[in-house]
């Protein structure tokens, strides 16, 4: 069934979000219909699918344990599936019966000999194999631990925007900062996620502040914080499991280290 | 010598899959015959990249574990019908690993995913199209994983969502109180943004 090209426009819109797994089932299904009768989105989505599967494969690496290997193989010999074929060449070999004797014995020894070059070859293989794995080891440690520590980071953050008692407070700029807005995510049980955008650069000595407004009377202070060259910010600030339920959020400039209570000006409110 | 030295060294970190497709090809066809030291070589490529992925997604080392034998087994059973298609293993086990991972993901949601999947990751990976994309190699994977670092934190956090998490995009917005267009845009602007991180790099 031909699509018309806006319709055509709209369908490739989704490959994307097809590639990672996103699209709703209805969308899905739709993409899917058109992808069988269309090469120029199944070669979009073929190229998509492997940026998405690069996020898959930028994940700290962790060793199975090694038990799982053996459990991993006797539930395989469990299973019968594959062998299928190979009995169906043993019940017509068995017509062969007599010969079989003679030719097993013959079988065995050319079976060693190969069993032998085999195993060199599988040594000299895993030689090469762990040459090019140090080579590349050293290379990879350092990157491997940053890699670990951002991800962890940025998993307890998908912990906050994931939790089901999430709440979402919005931050406006204030008149000294009108291009400004913030967002944050509070749970009780997982903690404070903030971002923001478009904040001035500050002046040397000084950082941001956010402080979380309550029942109570004097603002606590949720951390402090320094947006990158661009003005924007995303952090996550652990949060008492006491800590009574926000009203608001506001966001102050403070002296380097933060202060006990706001100092500064406010730069963003909430909601 | 070297190679006791050198053991003894450092942890060896086996190769990326990525270097090994024709191996992985020819082990597939093996399986497909019945043959169970194919299955053990397949194993030992992979199961490292297929635990982390579970791991990473499941939080929880014996759901883990549960997933590679679940996905080994899958394998063992299907090679045949993979091998017809041709594509990556690298990459078929890894559409596998993330699909179960994330059914057993949305089986503990204590809620129905009323915006959500009405069909399980599973089976839309056996109903879907062939799985052919390349792997990327070490190099490629690790431009993704700065520029992924590098994404402003909304974007990340809908990426990851996503993929780690198996939520749609209807998923996402409602959870984050987002309207639905906002997240479809912050999605594909970071995949966007992924993919130039590897242009120029074969």
């Amino acid at each position: 069934m031909a699509v018309t090209p806006n319709e055509h426009a709209e369908l490739r819109d989704l490959i994307e979000l097809y590639a990672i797994g996103a699209l709703t089932p209805a969308e899905r299904r739709r993409l899917e219909a058109h992808l069988s009768e269309c090469d120029e989105c199944r070669a979009q989505v073929k190229s998509w699918e492997a940026i998405a599967g690069a996020i898959g494969q930028a994940i700290p690496q962790h060793d199975p344990p090694p038990a799982l290997r053996a459990r991993v193989l006797d539930a395989v010999g469990a299973s019968d599936r594959p062998r299928a074929a190979a009995s169906m060449m043993r019940a017509r070999a068995s017509a062969f019966a007599p010969w079989l004797a003679a030719a097993a014995s013959l079988v065995a020894a050319v079976g060693l000999a190969l069993h032998a070059a085999t195993l060199r070859a599988r040594v000299g293989d895993l030689e090469r194999r762990l040459a090019q794995a140090i080579a590349r080891a050293d290379a990879s440690d350092r990157k491997i631990a940053d890699a670990q520590r951002a991800s962890a980071v940025t998993q307890s953050q998908i912990a906050v925007l994931t939790a089901p008692d999430v709440r979402r407070i919005d931050l406006a700029g204030e008149p000294i900062a009108p291009q400004s807005s913030g967002r944050a995510f509070w749970s009780r049980s997982h903690g404070l996620v903030f971002t923001a955008s478009n904040l001035p650069s500050l002046a040397q000595g000084r950082t941001y502040q956010l402080w979380v407004l309550t029942a109570q009377p004097a603002p606590i202070s949720a951390g402090v914080f320094k947006p990158d060259s661009g003005g924007r910010a995303g952090e996550m600030f652990e949060t008492p499991i006491d800590l009574p339920p926000p009203v608001g959020m506001a966001v102050t400039v403070e002296p380097d280290g933060g202060a006990p209570a706001p100092t500064g000006p406010k730069y963003l409110v909430g909601p | 010598m070297w190679i006791l030295a050198a053991a003894f060294g450092r942890p060896a970190r086996p190769p990326s899959p990525a270097e090994h497709p024709a191996e992985d090809q020819h082990a597939l066809r093996r399986i497909a015959d019945g043959d169970a030291d194919a299955i053990a070589e397949l194993y030992d490529r992979h199961a490292r990249r297929v635990y982390s992925l579970a791991l990473r997604i499941l939080g929880d080392a014996p759901e883990a574990e549960d997933v590679v034998q679940e996905v080994f087994l899958q394998a063992w059973r299907q090679a045949s019908r993979y091998t017809a298609t041709r594509g990556v293993v690298a990459a078929w086990l890894q559409t596998l690993t993330r699909s179960r991972a994330i059914d057993r993901l949305r089986a503990r949601r204590p809620y129905a995913d009323a915006a959500g999947g009405d069909r399980a990751a599973t089976e839309a990976v056996d109903s879907g199209p062939p799985i052919d994309w390349q792997f990327l190699s070490s190099e490629q994977t690790r431009l993704v994983r700065v520029a992924l670092e590098r994404l402003p934190l909304l974007q990340r956090v809908a990426i990851e969502l996503a993929y780690f998490e198996g939520l749609t995009h209807a998923e996402i917005a409602a959870r984050l109180e987002e309207p639905l267009g906002t997240i479809k845009t912050r999605i594909r602007a970071g995949l966007m943004k992924l993919r130039e991180a590897l242009a120029g790099v074969a």
